[in-house]
């Protein structure tokens, strides 16, 4: 099993989510994150002053997929949430020792 | 049916207490002391023992009966004290005291039971401080979505809290409020979860309503809402009168308050009481007064005025819903500084649904939603109380904003009415929010400009945040497209604080650090993409009026059309006409505020010396702004307030204001001449604290962008406008706002027809920065 962290742009949220949806994934957690890469932040100019804006605002997806489903997933997740743009995000793959459903105590694939 | 079950029980204890030793007393204390059995409420017992060497000798017998109890199926608590432990006041036993309210002996030594004392007053401090410690929990608010009926603001325990307070002498002659129908909806909550679960989730809220038979969950949800408010009101007030009387701190502001006393209402310890019997039936007028009685003092109304309150209720809707100017004194109440204190209880006392109807769609009305915790009016009246609540917050920059927003007051009418449209089933709710809102403030007599801005604000009250994770806003076109759907700076900032408002009062911790950098970043990535605009040039279409209204309008920046009613135009269109060899007309105008109208040919000092002009009557500027078409005319506007109304009283003196500012402005009377008589003004540290001038050469392609922000005062704009024309600077377009004792400028500044240097444009701004910022 992997793990699929990604970051990307809070306006792709909806459409990765539909993407992920298509291809028959259900389960993820999307969290609000703050943080910059090679976008670094931004410098806004107001009232004559210059206003930093440092940590762009992010959504990040965490979701665990069989082996086998890997690739099928990362493409899904870059195909929705590419523009083109510096700023379009990141996404890690992790290996995963093991899933447990708490519910019925279920384990490896058939628990993700 | 509750007590029934506690006889039940009593007889199950009783029978099983004759194999207990003699010399100790069996008592019940709690839910089951005052005979209140839920279902599956724990069975609260106190074992009174003599002294505590008889600990050893009933452990035995205790055991087994409680075992026995237990195999019964009673879910039982048991404690066991002397009377010498529970006559004993102090913190560590808070609880058992309470407990203690409720007492009932059932079996046993009778004597020994009765030398449990009846708790002395003192105790009230600690139900007090249980109690608030409690509400806090629950936001101090009744209306949420999934309430807990025993613990929540006005449930059951706020019922006991409400008979304690009589035991221990601290209640009044108000009969209890109707608690049937919470008692009914805990009786099936534990029926069903067959546990002592207290909490009314959805799911709960379905089944309880086909269990008694109601007609909706809308309804019944409703039916316990308006049960608990009533509750919730009495204990409130309880306990702030409990808490009142022992701090002298109020007795001093209570003395303080007495001399607020007027002819309509009286100061009576703190409260507001109305004077004259019937006075609200034959006055209805009075409400109003009372609301901004309440939100200029910060005061509470009495019992008894909330009763005739209530009472009058009728009276005054048929009265209010027949004023065509009723939204004069609202709006003038909703500027005070107690605003959203006092609009609550005309929320509470249902008066606000009886000036607007159209609000009752949406009382204690329950929309199933995951993030939200409120019912629809809840969720308004916090973010009208958190909006109106920035103006006395410092340092944060969202209360910066609220702080140096005029019309803040009609950002709260687009609140109150921003979700009035969830209660029309079959569409969107923004659609229906404006629809619910046009005629009912209609009625109320708001004005063609507030309503374009209310009405703007409730159409566009879910963009900002829908645009937050929905749209690309590193994209320009995006950007601009919504800079121009906003149009103005100043609509943005009101629009930007609703957001921040709706989002604050979905639950207490909706706004997240993430959201709230994303729309300040928003609103900054707007406020520049609208600032870039100004330098933009209109070209008015075909359809745009006459012939020469087109040509007079040809050049100037989108924001002239955005900002001037057709009448406005046609005012500046009848002046340029009027300028003749002179090169310079002008005119005043009254509307809520003066302005003063010029339109001149371009010229050296034109703005610094018609703000001199103005300065030198006494006049506050508010509001200045200059713009110039294609024809190179000129056209000021400057919003003044006349604080004397020396003009309203002496209408002769009009003519000659603006004779003075026309020969300002041709050179027939020096500036030093008209500044000499202007008031001094105290440096306001906090104000200067923050204040700063700075150029931006990135922001429009033709001029150089001077902003401002600095303490405001009497001829403050003039010594600007005279250092930058001074430099050789010609100013292109200006915005000038004050609010708050705040000047917050935008200039746009050329020289010899380009922008100025780098080098030119740090010159000008050190030596803007000497007149605007004292050392």
């Amino acid at each position: 099993m992997k793990k699929i962290e990604a970051i990307i742009q809070p306006f792709k949220l909806e459409e990765v989510k539909e993407a992920l949806k298509n291809i028959g994934i259900d389960g993820m957690t999307i969290s609000e994150v703050r943080g910059h890469g090679r976008q670094k932040g931004h410098k806004e100019v107001y009232r004559g002053q210059e206003y930093n804006v440092d940590l762009l605002p992010k959504v990040r997806f965490d979701l665990v997929v069989a082996n086998e489903r890997l690739e099928e997933v990362v493409d899904a997740i870059t195909t929705a949430a590419r523009t083109g743009k510096i700023g379009d995000g990141k996404i890690f793959v992790y290996e995963v020792a093991e899933a447990i459903r708490i519910r019925n105590g279920d384990r490896g694939d058939s628990a993700v | 049916m509750l007590a029934a079950r506690t006889a039940l029980v009593d007889q199950e204890v009783r029978a099983r207490w004759t194999t207990m030793p003699q010399g100790i007393a069996l008592a019940a204390v709690g839910g089951y002391g005052r005979a209140e059995l839920f279902p599956c409420s724990d069975i609260d017992l106190l074992i009174l023992i003599p002294n505590d060497s008889v600990q050893s000798a009933i452990k035995e017998p205790l055991s087994l009966l409680l075992r026995d109890l237990w195999d019964q199926g009673l879910r039982i608590s048991q404690s066991v004290h002397t009377p010498q432990d529970c006559n004993r006041i102090d913190n560590t036993n808070a609880e058992l005291s309470v407990s203690l309210l409720d007492r009932r002996f059932l079996a046993g030594d009778e004597a020994l039971f009765r030398q449990i004392k009846d708790p002395r007053a003192e105790l009230g401090k600690d139900i007090a401080r249980l109690t608030k410690e409690r509400h806090l929990e629950y936001q101090n608010t009744i209306y949420h979505l999934e309430p807990n009926v025993k613990d929540a603001p006005g449930g059951l325990r706020d019922v006991q809290v409400l008979r304690w307070f009589a035991k221990l002498g601290a209640g009044d002659e108000h009969s209890p409020p109707d608690t049937e129908v919470l008692f009914e909806i805990r009786c099936f909550l534990h029926y069903l979860a067959g546990r002592d679960d207290n909490r009314f989730t959805f799911e709960r809220q379905d089944e309880v309503t086909k269990l008694i038979g109601a007609e909706s969950v809308e309804d019944l949800m409703r039916r316990y809402y308006r049960a608990v408010r009533g509750i919730a009101r009495l204990a409130n007030r309880r306990l702030d009168r409990f808490e009142a009387k022992g701090s002298s701190l109020f007795s001093q502001f209570r003395d303080k308050t007495s001399r607020l006393s007027n002819s309509d209402f009286s100061m009576v310890r703190g409260e507001v009481f109305l004077r004259g019997s019937h006075a609200i039936e034959k006055d209805p007028g009075l409400v109003m007064r009372l609301f901004e009685f309440l939100a200029t003092h910060g005061v509470t109304a009495a019992w008894d005025t909330l009763d005739r309150l209530e009472h009058g209720r009728e009276t005054f809707g048929e009265w209010a819903r027949k004023q065509p100017t009723l939204l004069k004194p609202f709006r003038a109440a909703l500027g005070k500084p107690h605003a959203a204190q006092a609009l609550r209880i005309l929320h509470e006392c249902r008066l606000l649904e009886e000036i607007f109807p159209e609000l009752l769609d949406m009382e204690a009305l329950v929309i199933r939603d995951f993030y939200h915790r409120y019912t629809v009016d809840e969720h308004t009246m916090v973010a009208i109380t958190a909006v109106l609540n920035l103006r006395t917050m410092a340092g944060d920059p969202f209360a910066e904003l609220a702080a140096e927003t005029q019309d803040l007051d009609l950002l709260a009418i687009a609140l109150l009415f921003h979700d009035a449209g969830k209660g029309s089933p079959g569409e969107g709710h923004v659609g229906a929010s404006v629809r619910v809102a046009g005629p009912a403030l209609r009625r109320a007599g708001i004005s063609d400009r507030a309503w374009g801005i209310v009405h703007f604000l409730i159409d566009a009250h879910l963009e900002l945040s829908a645009a937050i994770s929905g749209r690309d806003l590193s994209d320009p076109e995006v950007l601009r497209s919504m800079a121009e759907r906003v149009g103005t700076v100043e609509r943005l900032k009101l629009l930007t604080l609703l957001t921040w408002a709706d989002i604050s009062a979905v639950n207490p911790t909706a706004m997240t650090p993430w959201r709230r950098q994303s729309l300040w970043k928003l609103y900054l990535q707007l406020n520049s993409a609208l600032t870039r605009e100004l330098s933009a040039r209109i070209a008015p279409p075909e359809t745009e009026g006459t012939p020469e209204m087109r040509a007079f309008l040809a050049g100037l920046p989108p924001r002239y059309l955005r900002i001037h009613s057709q009448a406005e135009r046609e005012e500046h269109l009848r002046l340029n006409g009027e300028r003749g060899e002179k090169g310079i007309a002008a005119s005043l105008v009254r509307t809520e505020i003066w302005t003063l109208n010029v339109v001149a040919d371009d010229r050296p000092f034109l703005f610094a010396s018609a703000a001199a002009a103005i300065s030198s009557f006494g006049f506050n500027i508010l509001k200045a702004e200059a713009f110039s078409n294609a024809q190179g005319k000129v056209i000021d506007t400057f919003a003044f307030a006349d604080e004397h109304r020396s003009l309203d009283l002496n209408p002769d003196e009009v003519p000659n204001v603006v004779r003075t500012v026309i020969r300002a402005v041709r050179g027939e009377i020096s500036m030093e001449q008209l500044m000499q008589r202007r008031p001094k003004v105290r440096p306001d540290a906090r104000i200067l604290a923050s204040a700063r001038v700075g150029f931006n050469n990135d922001a429009s392609p033709a001029s150089t962008l001077i902003e401002l922000l600095t303490q405001d005062r009497p001829g403050l704009l003039c010594d600007i406008a005279t250092v930058i024309s001074k430099s050789g600077g010609n100013i292109e377009v200006v915005l000038v706002d004050t609010e708050a004792k705040k000047a917050i400028d935008v200039f746009y500044v050329t020289k010899a027809g380009a922008k100025l240097t780098d080098v030119e444009a740090g010159e000008l701004v050190s030596d803007l920065r000497k007149v605007a910022i004292p050392e």
